[in-house]
């Protein structure tokens, strides 16, 4: 890194009952191989956030998932504006996390969208989960669970990196395949973190043909382990938990698949194995 | 958690490898909070950064030092509700292992990471009693009792022979996080507690790290360093009681705990005698 970089942002968060609003700025620079990062002393007009949205969201999922219990609800909206190498460029976020429990299980919801939908879908089908039962021999994943998947697929199944927008040191993100070669960008997920080099935003190249009559996977039970997947499974009428080893893909959707932050961006799309 | 309340920061966070500085941070910011909202910036308080800056200078030459170790240490200066303190913690990496200390401690936990990174395994076998040396047992306790305690977990009977001081205050890490209930410490004690060391067993030396799941009320325990070499312990609560079989002397400083929740890393002294427990693989 050669330029210093700047980044302004307001953040609104709503986290198990209290509602955070942050604003701050930040600069880092690296000399000789020292990394330094603090508060940037320059002011720059970023816009105003309003909690409505954060919390008319919030209202609907905590409505969306009963008899399921929320054990963790975190949902935040943010705009950001980034400074480096001559470059600038403005971002908005939006991050959901939920953890839903319907003790022995825990479901981990990730979303970059407020889409209650999904929620919904995983709270319901959580409510209805039976006991543990074998790996389907042929399953779908849902895109949620494809998506936190992908990143540990590197170099087993061919992905491209998504073009658009910049990388934490101010150079285009483009479209690219994603090789065993160092990524072409730089991954920056906070002022005070150094940057790493990373392949932002993959998807996975489609192939294949997706069985829509399979068992799907529709949430993670537990952080993904390599390959292995916790998940909870719809078959029919029959929902229940598994463990998945998702080192062979068959199939991936077409479409446009859905963003997660996953690492340094993830694009879910309907996967089968 | 009062109705009104000011938290105010400031910490300075750097990482130095075999004694040259690799990462350096600042970090300053001030949270006033109402009823349920916190407005939170970064506004800088000049005697918080000083108090910071103070701190990490008298520090630095100790961390020059370690030309062995991977060496991050964080100052934090807060004042909560005009409350002020100074809290200065290292953690020390060397061969793969690490420990959490403070500047006065580091010089002696710096040299038992040292023997430690040397020891072999001396068996193979995991189905003995555990002798928990250093006061490790910290560990297994702040989990099986701190964290259940943070969590509102149903009691669980204990040996009459144990007590442990775990208090729960309002902490967070930063001026972004949202204050919880967390422990400032764990300090566990024995009155009276049996002691029969048994013939044979595994010696736990230090901790990679633990975990409780409130859900399924089951406790993980990494083994970093132990007699049988690395392994994990998953037990459920009752277990991990029902498997206390006895301690000896005063409470043993382990040397650290960073404990994580919430994505809030705070630093937990903590204390316990030497303790056994049956077999808990």
């Amino acid at each position: 890194m050669t330029g210093v970089y700047r980044k302004w942002g307001r953040v609104v968060r709503y986290e198990n009952g209290v509602i955070i609003h942050v604003e701050e700025a930040g600069e880092a620079s690296e000399t000789d191989g020292v990394f330094r990062a603090k508060p940037a002393q320059t002011r720059v007009s970023v816009p105003h956030l309003q909690a409505r949205e954060v919390e008319a969201f919030v209202a609907q999922t905590l409505l969306s998932v009963r008899p399921s219990v929320i054990e963790r609800l975190i949902v935040s909206a943010g705009i950001a504006r980034h400074e480096t190498n001559g470059v600038i460029w403005t971002e908005e976020s939006r991050r959901v996390h939920v953890a839903l429990i319907n003790p022995p299980l825990r479901v981990l919801i990730d979303l970059a969208s407020f889409d209650i939908g999904v929620i919904e879908t995983i709270a319901a089908a959580l409510a209805r989960a039976g006991d543990e039962r074998a790996a389907p021999s042929r399953i779908r994943l849902a895109p949620n669970v494809s998506a936190a998947l992908l990143p540990a697929l590197a170099g087993e199944l061919a992905m491209e990196q998504t073009g658009g927008g910049f990388d934490g040191k101010g150079q285009p993100i483009e479209t690219r395949a994603v090789t065993s070669d160092p990524p072409p960008n730089w991954y920056r997920p906070g002022y005070a973190v150094r940057p790493v080099r990373a392949w932002l935003n993959i998807r996975a190249l489609p192939f294949g043909s997706i069985d829509s009559s399979a068992p799907v996977a529709v949430a993670l039970l537990a952080p993904i382990d390599g390959t292995t997947l916790r998940v909870l499974c719809i078959d029919g009428d029959v929902i229940f938990p598994t463990t998945l080893d998702a080192t062979r893909i068959a199939a991936v959707a077409r479409g446009e698949p859905a963003w997660y932050p996953y690492e340094a961006g993830s694009f879910g799309a309907e996967m089968m194995l | 958690m009062t109705a009104s309340s000011t938290f105010a920061i400031a910490s300075r966070d750097e990482l130095w490898l075999h004694g040259t500085l690799m990462e350096s941070r600042l970090m300053h910011g001030e949270a006033r909070q109402h009823g349920q909202v916190i407005d939170a910036t970064d506004a800088r308080d000049p005697r918080l950064v000083r108090a910071c800056d103070d701190a990490i200078d008298a520090v630095s030459p100790a961390i020059a030092a370690l030309h062995d170790a991977r060496v991050r240490t964080v100052v934090r200066a807060t004042r909560e509700d005009g409350v002020e303190s100074v809290e200065t913690t290292m953690t020390i990496a060397i061969g793969g292992l690490s420990v959490v200390t403070t500047p006065a401690d580091a010089p002696v936990d710096s040299a038992l990471l040292r023997t430690l990174a040397e020891a072999k395994p001396t068996s193979s076998i995991f189905s003995l009693p555990i002798v928990w040396q250093n006061g490790s047992a910290a560990v297994l306790l702040h989990e099986a009792i701190g964290h259940a305690n943070e969590h509102g977990a149903a009691p669980v009977s204990w040996p009459a022979w144990l007590s442990v001081d775990a208090p729960l205050v309002t902490r967070r890490e930063t001026f972004r996080d949202a204050p919880l209930p967390r422990m400032k410490h764990l300090l566990a004690r024995q009155t009276g507690a049996p002691f029969a060391p048994p013939d044979e067993c595994i010696e736990v030396q230090l901790i990679a790290g633990g975990a409780y799941d409130p859900v399924t009320d089951i406790v993980t325990i990494n083994v970093a360093v132990s007699s049988a070499g690395p392994f994990t312990i998953r037990r459920t609560r009752a277990q991990i009681a029902a498997a206390l079989a006895g301690a000896a002397g005063e409470p043993i400083r382990y040397p650290g705990v960073i404990c994580s929740r919430e994505g809030q890393e705070l630093y937990v002294a903590s204390h316990a005698p030497l303790m056994i427990t049956d077999a808990l693989t």
